[in-house]
């Protein structure tokens, strides 16, 4: 795949680069093509091989959709590079396969799944962002409507996306640092959209032979009910609203982790907080893709903060946490 | 020196390659001729992450050699044309990359303009000490697939983010 992508992207830019001030009314209409967007991809059965692009490395995936008419919706996404993982999801619940170390992380959540793209998420959206419907492009084969968010301020990252013509399924997604540079980028290279499934296909080839690994069971005692964690911002940063605050267990933990979700529409912010570690943990800072991952210790706590926006942003929200009172055990 | 190339690009064969190898055995000046030529095809396939300043020091060195079009009595300064010709093609290869960069922001930067573990981006603007930030390596997986949940970009991409939750990012890997 290396050497490919200049080549294959070369001439692709326009439409971001073309992105203007725009009106109101391609404004509206780019937040109806991120709204059919996100049910698009929740809706459709599809099958396809996507390639996941960051700093500089490509890796190959495969993934197939598959929503049971009688009720259910099926997802497998299966590496095709490297190490061998996998990742499942069955209604509510994601069942990560790493056979390299022969884990399974199950993440499962007992309230159901935000309906797709909420109207005050759009609103947040159009409040943060420069929405536009730029142009055509073209992706596997596909045509598709490209829609360029462009940030109002550094707080967030850009995005641009291109939504197949007919069915609205996002075919690419990339997103652009507060300096123009790529972080990461999905794009679908080969996709088959409609089509019969089997329950079969979005079967994990792990699990059989998944049953002596290391299963974070902890994950499955997840209680994922709305709380009042005690802790705050005090320095909110501009866009960003409490989408979610709740008591969970997190793979691998024995104690309770308090979970804070803060969102600008598009980008989220996680806010993890739990006891210290044995070993006091140092300030640090990492990344994966576009996603920056803050880790700092506040008294006896130790605070991780994990978002899809500039690390600026993460380090804010971190800096800025507070316990505000007794939490409600 | 011809030889040499041709040795690399695996045209000799037999008697003729050994011979080759056993000069290159004696002759210093070849081997280092030899070592360099791979670390070019190296290079110009982007095979590995070469070190920082690693052009810098190719060019000075390459600047501090004899130009190919002065008078060439010795054999050793063909050494010196492949050598300039492929550190042409070198920049060539470089010189398109970053055109396709610059044509389209998501291309990635060839090989030899990326340095793996820092992201500038990283430690300005904060309010605290600068910290750099290193890539996560799968430190974080399950930090990353409990957010990801959340996400709205999950809504809108489906399972796909999740990939970053199980991405396989070190950076020894697959090189």
């Amino acid at each position: 795949m290396k050497g490919a992508w200049p080549i294959v992207f070369v001439g692709l830019a326009g439409p971001l680069l073309a992105a203007e001030p725009t009106a109101p009314a391609a404004s509206q209409d780019g937040l109806a093509l991120l709204k059919k967007m996100a049910s698009a991809s929740r809706r459709l059965n599809y099958s396809g091989t996507f390639v996941y692009q960051h700093a500089g490395q490509n890796e190959t995936s495969r993934i197939v959709h598959f929503v049971n008419p009688a009720g259910g919706e099926f997802e497998k996404l299966e590496t095709l590079d490297g190490p061998a993982r996998e990742v499942i999801r069955t209604n509510d619940q994601v069942t990560c396969y790493l056979p390299d170390s022969k884990t399974v992380i199950i993440e499962k959540r007992n309230t159901r799944r935000f309906p797709a793209l909420l109207p005050e998420q759009l609103s947040g959206v159009a409040d943060n962002y420069v929405v536009s419907v730029t142009g055509m492009d073209r992706v596997a084969g596909y045509d598709c409507r490209v829609v360029v968010l462009e940030p109002k301020d550094k707080l967030r990252y850009g995005h641009q996306f291109c939504a197949e013509a007919a069915s609205g399924l996002p075919l690419r997604a990339r997103t652009i640092s507060e300096k123009n540079q790529p972080l990461e980028a999905f794009a679908f290279t080969e996709l088959r959209i409609g089509g019969n499934f089997s329950r079969d296909q979005v079967r994990s080839r792990y699990a059989a032979k998944s049953k002596d690994w290391k299963v974070d069971h902890s994950a499955l005692a997840i209680s994922d009910v709305p709380a009042d964690t005690g802790w705050s911002l005090t320095r909110q940063p501009t866009g960003f609203k409490k989408l979610t605050e709740l008591k969970r267990s997190i793979a691998g933990r024995t104690a309770m982790v308090s979970h804070i979700v803060y969102s600008d529409g598009l980008a989220a912010v996680s806010v993890f907080i739990e006891p210290l570690p044995k070993a006091r943990p140092a300030r640090s800072l990492s990344h994966q893709g576009a996603v920056n991952i803050y880790i700092r210790p506040v008294a006896d706590h130790m605070v991780t903060v994990v978002g899809e926006a500039p690390a600026a942003t993460v380090m804010q929200i971190a800096n800025s946490l507070e316990f505000k009172g007794v939490s409600g055990k | 020196m011809e030889k040499i190339s041709e040795l690399i690009d695996g045209e000799l064969e037999g008697r003729e390659a050994q011979q080759q190898f056993a000069r290159l055995k004696q002759d210093n000046e070849l081997a280092q001729c030899w070592a360099t030529f791979h670390l070019i095809g190296d290079a110009m396939r982007g095979e590995r992450p070469l070190s920082q300043g690693f052009r810098e020091r190719l060019t000075l060195r390459l600047a501090g050699e004899p130009t190919v079009l002065a008078p060439r009595p010795f054999a050793s300064k063909r050494y010196v044309a492949y050598a300039l010709s492929a550190a042409a093609s070198l920049s060539a290869v470089s010189l398109v990359g970053w055109m396709a960069f610059f044509n389209n922001p998501l291309a990635p930067l060839p090989e030899l303009a990326q340095a793996p573990n820092t992201t500038p981006s990283a430690a300005a603007q904060t309010p605290t000490a600068p910290l750099a930030s290193v890539p996560s390596e799968g430190r974080m997986n399950e930090y990353l697939i409990a957010h990801q949940e959340f996400s709205p970009s999950t809504e809108i991409q489906g399972l796909a983010p999740y990939i970053r939750g199980v991405s396989s990012t070190r950076q020894d890997q697959g090189r």
